[in-house]
């Protein structure tokens, strides 16, 4: 029943007159600098610590080890982690020390986060994210990452380039944190998450179901004269496995498999189908009874 | 002499309407209907006779009329102040038993030549309600010229109208010819086919009528036998007639569908995940005779009839907020039943509506319908009644003005044989009564659905 | 303290009432003096390792079967199928047995490096399962690793392009199962002998069956002459399976067959006075009962089914066999014998039996009147050896509610068959002749069946042939406490009372007669001499 006019109402755009094509505004080219401006950082610590940290809390409690490797590391560095859920992202920045929590991004899929204005300003805004190209080295998304490196912010990136499909991590892909930390000359701390995918899956259709993780620091790596991205980020992706395996036994036994060369590949067995799934470690016991004891 | 007039009054029409929202056919009371000394009505011309009214049904029209709910498309087919009353079996000057065939088509309006509907026969079709020597008026009962049965000062009825009643009825068999007709005009009309899956939701007069008509119409030949004929109804005294009548089966409304669905083995177009599988069926029945009109009734309808099958409106909607995508989506034909005229059957002769229904009701004994007679001066009452019939267990209600002198304070008729609640009126029995009551013995009462024939 | 047999106690003046299930509810009766109440034997004591219990049975397999390992090779196809939401009941407390059992074979599977494993839910008409009833009866570390990729199917006896007619027996039977398990070079089938009618070669032969070869043994004849369906050798539900079962083993299917016995720990403590004598119950029992039975009272009957069905029986393993199907379920029969057992002297004239809220048929679902005919004179009339307990021509008095509901969803065709068929008529025989068929082949059931969670369209027919033998045995069936117009139409007799359902049945069975009560849950097995 909208009988407004004219003036009182948007107007039309007469069909003679030319339309220029409206401005691309999302994706790489969404523009996120407003999303680390002081009053919104402010915001965003605010939220972070109140909102996002006890909500994580609750869903996934979380085992923080190895913190203390990042106490003597100057700031700003590259975080190298795994990736299994969305669960990853608030989990790794609430969970890092308070020194680096409030001034870090997070390289996020383009495509993915990106993509529709209302997400990106979501994503920007909630976990200051800066939207990355996960394919190949893209110009454009290095520089940005780059140069808020160069700007003292820390970067929180995961080199498989997106959620593991089937529990078992991919290759770690040498166009990110490995090609960062070599353009930068900043370190690369490699994390292990553990556990998110029992709490919110790929694909899951369900609401998240709580369930403990882990989240593991492990020292940090630099690229060594002459070694190139690739053979880095083969590197990086050793020392996550390595704090993998230090998670699943101990850190003495993981440290002597590491020296051997035989610490278990984050990638999972060579087979194929239902056995590749079979080896994934189970879900940690549910809960007691629910009935009350008389 | 006593009448009951209703009268062209709007807040008496508001309150019957406010008070209607308690329940059906509590708008008496308080509505523009009042018992009044009238004169008998004068004889319009000539072919035009006087008529005293023996018994005189409550219809569902009457009741939404009363209770202010009758769509405001009939004011101008109506003229005030008018004796409601149009299911009427009466007694002539000249001693003769007869029922009026209420419309007022072209012949009681001395309109010659008549209209196209009307040289074809198809009274109910006249498109000269409104004209001729009469007030509008759509039948008689609606016209302030021609008086209605409510009333003890009698009726005019053009001689066109007049159908003599056969000795072995009984003044009850004869009351109920009326509504038959109406039910037999759908039946006639729905043009079924052989072996079809007949449904009919609502199992008040007309629905037990079209129940009746159907059987007895296809066992006489007139019109195709159906495969299978399923009355959804809410009451169990109602199931058990319809069993009775002829139905397959007679079942409460939620189990319809389902027996409908079983039948014609269609599915259905919900996605079975949710806890409850069972959306509109993608099949259905061939012909759904909707007795009722309401918005429920209609969409129940169009829930279980077949893709381009026939939704027959027998009972009178008013304003109904229906959803249509189906009709439109399945290609139903939603066709409208009123009134009663010439039939063409499925020899291929034509026969006046009328003379079946005497058949239909002749092979049924629908007598057994009327459950309670009230005297004109109980009118709140007996409106009350007919609004609740269901409830209490019956199914038509009438006035009985069989009692010549209409004396104050007069003493109720007791007849309420049938009436399941035993709200029985006090007062003596009258003639007919005794003979009643040795054919509705079957009554009783049944917690559940019943199968028809098998129970 | 080792766990005391079965009792059948002798009411006199000084026995406590003796409690009967009521669906969703119990009451205290007192019975009449000189009535019988058979006692459930106590739970026997559980495996102390329940894992290494499993283990020992798949490596040291009995009959003429190699270990599990020695049959698992890699690039074989290997079938896993498991017994489905109607076992055990009510369904036990995490992990479930299953899941323990799966996990070992799983286990060995991987070692041996085999790639072809599909998990079957042997549903036969059941309904599917859940997520949540799957996750529960595996665990989500083996639903997470088949379900996602497909690997865990739900058996679908009107699929035709996944079942395969292995022959007919000689007595004309129509053998027809799951084509993937009957294509596999090992079918590992995973058992919960809750009672002593499951498992054996029923497990595959009608677990995996289709409707054209279930109806062979499902059907009112051989139910009638299956007395009890309890007792295999003179089951001839059970011989005809035992028939088809061969045929299968002799076309080549290699079964490798896994029962397991559970204890009849139902209840979990908070509801021990459930299943314990009423002269012990203690003073917390007393105060649970009383409790509980105030608390139900004031309950909406859909809460207290939501809470009844939330129930977790503790159920413990008693004993684990493995290896060909004859000599694994011969032991397993008599490990349920030793947990189930007891016996009785001589017949009754009136039975009585509280029913629970639970029948197999309607986990996490409503318990309808067929369901409650089914369980009353389907299952428990036939908990019995040798001859019934209630001789012929007597009386079987059930206490339930029997509301007049049904799950729309999980059983849509028993609505109507309450609907169309029982308000025909109530004879077995006279229903599988006219109505059987219509039912069975109805494409909406057929299509709820396959993707939704509904009972194939011809179940509710099973579930009245169960109830043939009793109905043929019986002079005469009332419940107590039901709901008239349901009772009736199954051709029941309803009374508010126990007082009145005696005096009706001694219309039937006389002035005196003799009474017993079969006090169960927990569920035990009579051997009437």
């Amino acid at each position: 029943m909208n009988h407004a006019r004219f003036p009182f109402r948007a107007p039309t755009w007469p069909a003679g007159v030319p339309r220029p094509a409206p401005e691309r505004r999302v994706g790489l080219d969404y523009d996120h600098e407003w999303s680390r401006r002081y009053p919104v950082r402010l915001a965003r610590a605010i939220v972070l610590d109140n909102v996002t940290r006890p909500a994580a809390r609750l869903i996934a409690p979380a085992t923080v080890r190895g913190a203390e490797h990042l106490r003597h590391v100057a700031s700003p560095v590259i975080f190298a982690a795994n990736h299994a859920s969305h669960l990853d992202t608030p989990l790794l920045l609430t969970t890092l020390p308070v020194r680096f929590r409030h001034r870090t991004v997070v390289a996020a899929a383009a495509d993915h986060f990106f993509d529709r204005r209302w997400k990106a300003a979501v994503w920007s805004f909630g976990v200051a994210a800066i939207p990355f190209e996960r394919a190949r080295v893209n110009r454009r998304s290095a520089d940005v990452a780059a140069e808020l490196l160069g700007a003292g912010w820390n970067l929180v990136i995961f080199p498989e380039g997106g959620r593991s499909p089937d529990g078992w991590a991919q290759p770690f892909r040498p166009a990110s944190a490995a090609y960062l930390a070599r353009r930068t000359g900043r370190p690369v701390v490699p994390v292990h998450v553990n556990g998110t995918r029992h709490v919110l899956p790929k694909g899951g259709q369900r609401l998240p179901r709580r369930s403990p993780v882990s989240v593991v620091f492990g020292t940090p790596l630099t690229p060594d004269e002459g070694e190139d991205a690739r053979r880095f980020a083969v590197r990086i992706e050793t020392a996550v496995a390595v704090l993998a395996d230090e998670v699943a036994s101990d850190w003495w036994d993981a440290r002597r498999r590491a020296a051997r060369g035989a610490t278990p590949s984050l990638r999972g067995p060579e087979t194929t189908g239902w056995r590749r799934s079979w080896a994934l470690d189970p879900r940690p016991k549910a809960g007691p009874d629910p009935w009350p004891s008389v | 002499m006593r009448s009951l007039v209703f009268e062209r009054n709007l807040p008496r029409f508001a309150a019957s309407r406010l008070a209607s929202t308690l329940g059906s056919g509590r708008g008496a009371a308080v509505g523009p209907l009042r018992l009044l000394d009238t004169e008998p009505p004068a004889l319009p011309g000539p072919g035009w006779v006087r008529v005293s009214p023996l018994l005189s049904g409550i219809c569902g029209s009457d009741l939404a009329t009363l209770d202010g709910r009758s769509s405001r498309y009939f004011e101008h087919v109506v003229s005030f102040p008018f004796v409601p009353g149009h299911e009427v079996v009466g007694v002539l000057e000249t001693g003769g038993r007869v029922v009026i065939e209420p419309v007022l088509g072209c012949a009681a309006r001395g309109i010659d030549p008549p209209c196209p509907a009307c040289a074809r026969g198809q009274l109910g079709n006249c498109e000269r309600l409104a004209f001729g020597h009469l007030k509008p008026g759509l039948q008689t009962g609606y016209c302030a010229d021609t008086g209605g049965g409510w009333s003890h000062a009698g009726l005019v009825a053009h001689e066109s109208q007049l159908h003599p009643v056969p000795d072995a009825f009984l003044d009850e068999d004869a009351v109920v010819v009326e509504p038959v007709a109406c039910a037999t005009h759908a039946v006639c009309d729905a043009a079924l086919g052989g072996g079809e899956t007949v449904a009919v939701v609502g199992a008040g007069t007309l629905g037990l009528a079209v129940v009746a008509a159907v059987s007895a119409l296809s066992a006489a030949g007139h019109v195709a036998a159906p495969g299978a004929l399923f009355v959804g109804a809410r009451y169990p005294h109602q199931r058990r007639l319809a069993g009775e009548l002829g139905a397959t089966a007679a079942l409460a409304p939620d189990q319809l569908g389902r027996a409908v669905r079983r039948k014609t083995g269609s599915l259905s177009m919900a996605d079975p995940r949710p806890r409850r599988p069972g959306g509109p069926l993608t099949g259905g029945a061939d012909v759904v005779f909707d007795c009722v009109g309401s918005a429920d009734s209609i969409g129940q309808s169009l829930a279980v009839v077949r893709p381009r099958g026939r939704v027959v409106l027998v009972g009178m909607p008013g304003r109904v907020h229906v959803d249509l995508a189906p009709l439109w989506h399945r290609e139903v034909r939603l066709l409208g039943a009123y009134a009663y005229g010439t039939e063409r059957l499925a020899s291929g002769a034509t026969a006046r509506t009328f003379d079946l229904a005497f058949e239909v009701v002749a092979a049924h004994g629908l007598g057994r319908l009327v459950s309670a007679t009230y005297p004109i001066e109980r009118f709140e009452e007996a409106v009350q009644h007919a609004g609740a019939a269901g409830r209490r267990g019956s199914v038509k209600v009438a006035f009985d003005l069989r009692h010549k002198e209409a004396r104050h304070g007069e003493q109720p008729h007791g007849d309420a044989h049938g009436d399941a609640h035993g709200d029985a009126h006090g007062g003596e029995q009258r003639h007919s009564d005794a003979r009643h009551l040795a054919r509705s013995t079957t009554s009783g009462r049944d917690g559940r659905p019943s199968t028809g024939g098998t129970s | 303290m080792t766990p005391r047999p079965g009792l059948v106690l002798e009411v006199d003046g000084s026995t406590p009432p003796t409690l009967f299930w009521h669906g969703e509810r119990f009451v205290l009766e007192k019975l009449p003096e000189g009535s019988r109440v058979i006692y459930a034997p106590e739970p026997l004591v559980p495996l102390e390792d329940p894992v290494g219990a499993i283990r020992h049975a798949l490596l040291h397999p009995l009959g003429d079967r190699d270990p599990l390992p020695a049959l698992l090779w890699p690039g074989m196809r290997l079938t896993v199928c498991f017994d489905d939401v109607s076992l055990p009941l009510p369904p036990m407390q995490a992990p479930d047995v299953r899941q323990l059992v799966m996990e070992q074979v799983l286990d060995m599977a991987a070692e041996a490096g085999v790639d072809d494993v599909v998990l079957v839910a042997a549903l036969a008409l059941h309904r599917r399962m859940t997520e949540a009833e799957l996750r529960h009866a595996l665990g989500d570390r083996i639903y997470e690793a088949f379900a996602p990729s497909g690997l865990l199917t739900q058996h679908d006896a009107e699929d035709p392009d996944n079942l395969v007619h292995l022959g007919t027996t000689g007595k004309g039977e129509d053998v027809e199962i799951n084509k993937r398990a009957a294509t596999s070079d090992l079918l590992v089938y995973v058992n919960i002998n809750l009672v002593a009618m499951d498992g054996g070669h029923k497990s595959v032969a009608t677990g995996l069956a289709s409707y054209r070869s279930l109806r062979h043994h499902h059907n009112p004849k051989t139910m009638v002459h299956s007395r009890s369906f309890m007792d295999a050798p003179s089951s001839e539900l059970h011989s005809s399976n035992w028939r088809m079962g061969r045929l299968i083993a002799d076309s080549g299917v290699k079964v490798f067959q896994i029962e397991t016995t559970l204890n009849t720990d139902t209840f979990p403590r908070q509801f021990g006075f459930l299943q314990r004598r009423e002269w012990e119950w203690s003073v917390r029992d007393r105060a649970m009962y009383a409790a509980a039975a105030a608390a139900l009272d004031r309950t909406p009957p859909r809460v207290a089914r939501q809470v009844f069905h939330s129930i977790r029986a503790p159920h413990a393993l008693v004993s684990v066999q493995a290896g060909e199907v004859e000599a694994v379920h011969a032991v397993t029969t008599a490990n349920i014998w030793k947990q189930q057992g007891v016996e009785v002297d001589g017949q009754t004239d009136i039975l009585t039996m509280g029913l629970p809220y639970i029948s197999p048929y309607n986990v996490n679902s409503i318990m309808n009147p067929i369901l409650v005919a089914c369980l009353g004179l389907g299952y428990f009339f036939n908990l019995y050896r040798g001859q019934p307990l209630v001789r012929r021509g007597g009386v079987v008095i059930l206490h339930h509610p029997t509301p007049w509901e049904f799950h729309p969803g999980h059983h849509p065709s028993y609505i109507d068959f309450f609907e169309e068929v029982l308000s025909d008529t109530t004879d077995p025989v006279e229903i599988s002749k006219t109505y059987e068929e219509s039912f069975a082949t109805d494409p909406w059931y057929v299509h709820l069946y396959r993707t939704g969670h509904a009972y194939h369209g011809v179940h509710p027919f099973y579930m009245w042939y169960w109830c043939a033998h009793a109905l043929d045995h019986l002079g005469r069936v009332i419940v107590v406490g039901g709901d008239p117009a349901a009772v009736r139409r199954m051709g029941f007799s309803p009374a508010t009372r126990l007082a009145d359902a005696l005096e009706m049945a001694s219309d039937v069975v006389g002035r005196s007669p003799t009474l017993t009560h079969l006090h169960t849950p927990p569920l035990l097995l009579a051997d009437v001499r």
